[in-house]
């Protein structure tokens, strides 16, 4: 992206986690819109076979989490790998027979979310640590100031098409527009934690429950219309947050396929142009993840 | 006609909350202005049904007594079996023996709100116990499609939503929001959540908002979890005030959702009246039992 930015004024600091355990509770079953029981595997663990680029709600899981799923144990230590890791910053297994294998962080959804080649991933399990770069909370726009970045890499900010215009908006090129009506759960959370889940998204459901938003997928840069993710996560009308779609199918009512925020501003701040191949799945290649 | 036959009566206790913080006394409003949140949770003295959600500068501030349980289990039990019009009772401390009338829940915290007289709450104090006659989960009516919850049979009886041998629920509103309106809450399931409306200023053409009011929400299901669906209505009480935060807003306890067609919504953005204070304490000194 052609923009001008403070990016060498910003902190890498080495950050640590490891691959958490898919958890349950003793009940197992949750419910779906239409007060179905199902059980499905989702969240946690390392999540084979779904990467940037793949349809997000092809797999038959509640809140797929491609690749790693990424925490730490101490609560405030946790709360920092969460807030201070961005999508695209490298990350590099440390133990297990993958170590030294590289992969990239995709978003973020209470754990850190981290892509990396299918064979490499599949040597990884629960307990696994990992380490990540953690650059890009700060990052700013020189050229503009109304528009909030988070959750952003230098990296994926130069990969990302479009930059300033020669009207002074933010070019932006985006694979879909999500409209207000499709915002669930994740509304009224911190922006930099976890994702914003996308209802309108349940291909097995009758077309009441449809925004068209069944073929999202994976790693998508997408527009959210009237949402201000400034300082949380909220409806404005006139406002635009752009996200990256970072978890799969939701079989939970008023979950779904989630963007993690990575800017956000007054919609004339933004030319949004639609573009279906904007996916950050170039990432592998920006970054040269050692495979 | 609804069957109250079905539902059953479980006395479970509650707590008074305490007002909490965490170390940091300050939330961040959606402009990124840093504030310290009043009257969320705890005991609220200022603040009665029929006042506007834009009556105080706080957060969430509800009217009443918020009640809760410390055991976690416990305490979603209470707010997923309380329901709207339950008849609550203190028993321990200066207030003991004064009744009172659950006005809605909250979720996130695991809340069940409860109005007392002004000259009870005077006497209230946190970890004050309260027990609830919980009643109402479990109403249905077999001739209709939408699902009831979250409201005590006698209530929702006496509201008279529909005639007998109609299939029509006709609802008298202060107005209705879209679902995009919906912020937190959104996703979660209604038995333990309201739904709080991302609402800043008062809808054109309409005089106030009150707490108390009853308030439509269309193509939204809140049957199970709340979520988005093209042609259909829920419906709830007002049951707490605004908030400053992004994603937060006047609090909404939905207690009725289904299909449009099952609906005739009597929208009065002037002056229309939903549950008064009175109607529900004198619902209530009614199921002493």
């Amino acid at each position: 992206m052609k923009v001008t930015t403070n990016a060498s004024r910003l902190v890498t600091q080495i950050v640590v986690g490891e691959v958490w355990p898919p958890l349950s509770d003793r009940n197992g079953f949750r419910v779906d819109a239409n007060g179905q029981a199902f059980f499905l595997p989702g969240m946690g663990g390392v999540t084979l076979g779904v990467h940037c680029g793949d349809i997000a709600t092809r797999l038959l899981g509640d809140h797929v989490e491609p690749g790693l799923s990424v925490r730490s144990a101490k609560e405030s230590v946790n709360y920092a790998l969460q807030f201070l890791t961005c999508i695209g910053n490298i990350v590099t297994v440390m133990s297990g027979p993958s170590a030294g294998k590289q992969g990239f962080v995709i978003g973020q959804h209470a754990y850190v979310l981290v892509d990396m080649p299918e064979e490499d991933m599949a040597q990884v399990t629960t307990g696994d640590q990992v380490s990540i770069r953690a650059v890009g909370q700060g990052l700013r726009l020189l050229d503009h100031d109304n528009i909030h970045i988070k959750n952003l890499s230098p990296e994926l900010l130069e990969g990302l098409a479009g930059g300033t215009n020669s009207s002074g908006a933010l070019d932006i090129h985006v694979a879909r527009i999500i409209p207000p009506e499709a915002i669930g759960a994740g509304s009224g959370m911190v922006s930099e934690y976890a994702n914003t889940d996308l209802m309108g998204t349940y291909p097995d459901l009758d077309s009441s429950f449809s925004l068209g938003l069944e073929d999202l997928r994976i790693g998508d840069v997408v527009a959210m219309i009237d949402q201000d993710h400034s300082f949380g996560r909220g409806y404005r009308e006139g406002w635009i947050s752009i996200g990256i779609i970072s978890t799969g199918s939701a079989s939970l009512f008023g979950h779904g396929p989630g963007p993690s925020t990575i800017m956000s501003g007054p919609a004339d701040a933004f030319n949004v142009i639609l573009d279906e191949n904007s996916n950050i799945k170039f990432l592998a290649d920006l970054l040269k993840v050692k495979s | 006609m609804t069957e109250s036959r079905t539902t059953v009566t479980v006395n479970a206790l509650g707590y008074v909350g305490h007002s909490e913080s965490s170390g940091e006394p300050f939330r961040i409003d959606r402009h990124g202005v840093t504030y310290v949140p009043t009257g969320d949770g705890g005991i609220v003295l200022n603040y009665r049904v029929g006042d506007s959600i834009f009556a105080l500068d706080a957060d969430h501030a509800s009217p009443g007594v918020s009640v809760s349980h410390p055991n976690p289990d416990a305490a979603h039990s209470l707010v997923a079996q309380s329901c709207i019009g339950n008849i609550a009772q203190v028993r321990t401390g200066a207030a003991t023996g004064a009744l009172g009338v659950v006005l809605g829940k909250r979720g996130e915290g695991s809340r069940v709100l409860i109005l007392f007289a002004p000259g009870v709450m005077e006497l209230i104090r946190p970890d004050d116990q309260i027990s609830i006659a919980t009643e109402g989960q479990g109403l249905s009516d077999s001739d209709m499609e939408s699902h009831i919850f979250n409201i005590s049979s006698t209530l929702f009886n006496s509201l008279s939503f529909k005639k007998s041998g109609e299939k029509l629920f006709r609802i008298p509103v202060r107005t209705s929001f879209e679902s995009k309106y919906v912020g937190n809450g959104i996703g979660r399931p209604m038995p333990l959540w309201d739904v709080d409306l991302q609402i800043y200023e008062l809808p054109s053409g309409v005089s106030d908002i009150h707490i108390g009011d009853i308030v439509a929400i269309t193509n939204l299901d809140a049957r199970f979890n709340a979520g988005y669906r093209n042609g259909w209505i829920s419906v709830g009480v007002v049951v707490h005030g605004s908030s400053p935060q992004p994603g937060h807003g006047p609090g909404v306890t939905i207690f009725l959702s289904g299909p449009e067609s099952e609906f005739e919504l009597l929208s009065d953005p002037q002056n229309h009246v939903g549950l008064t204070e009175s109607r529900l304490l004198a619902l209530a000194a009614s199921l002493k039992r």
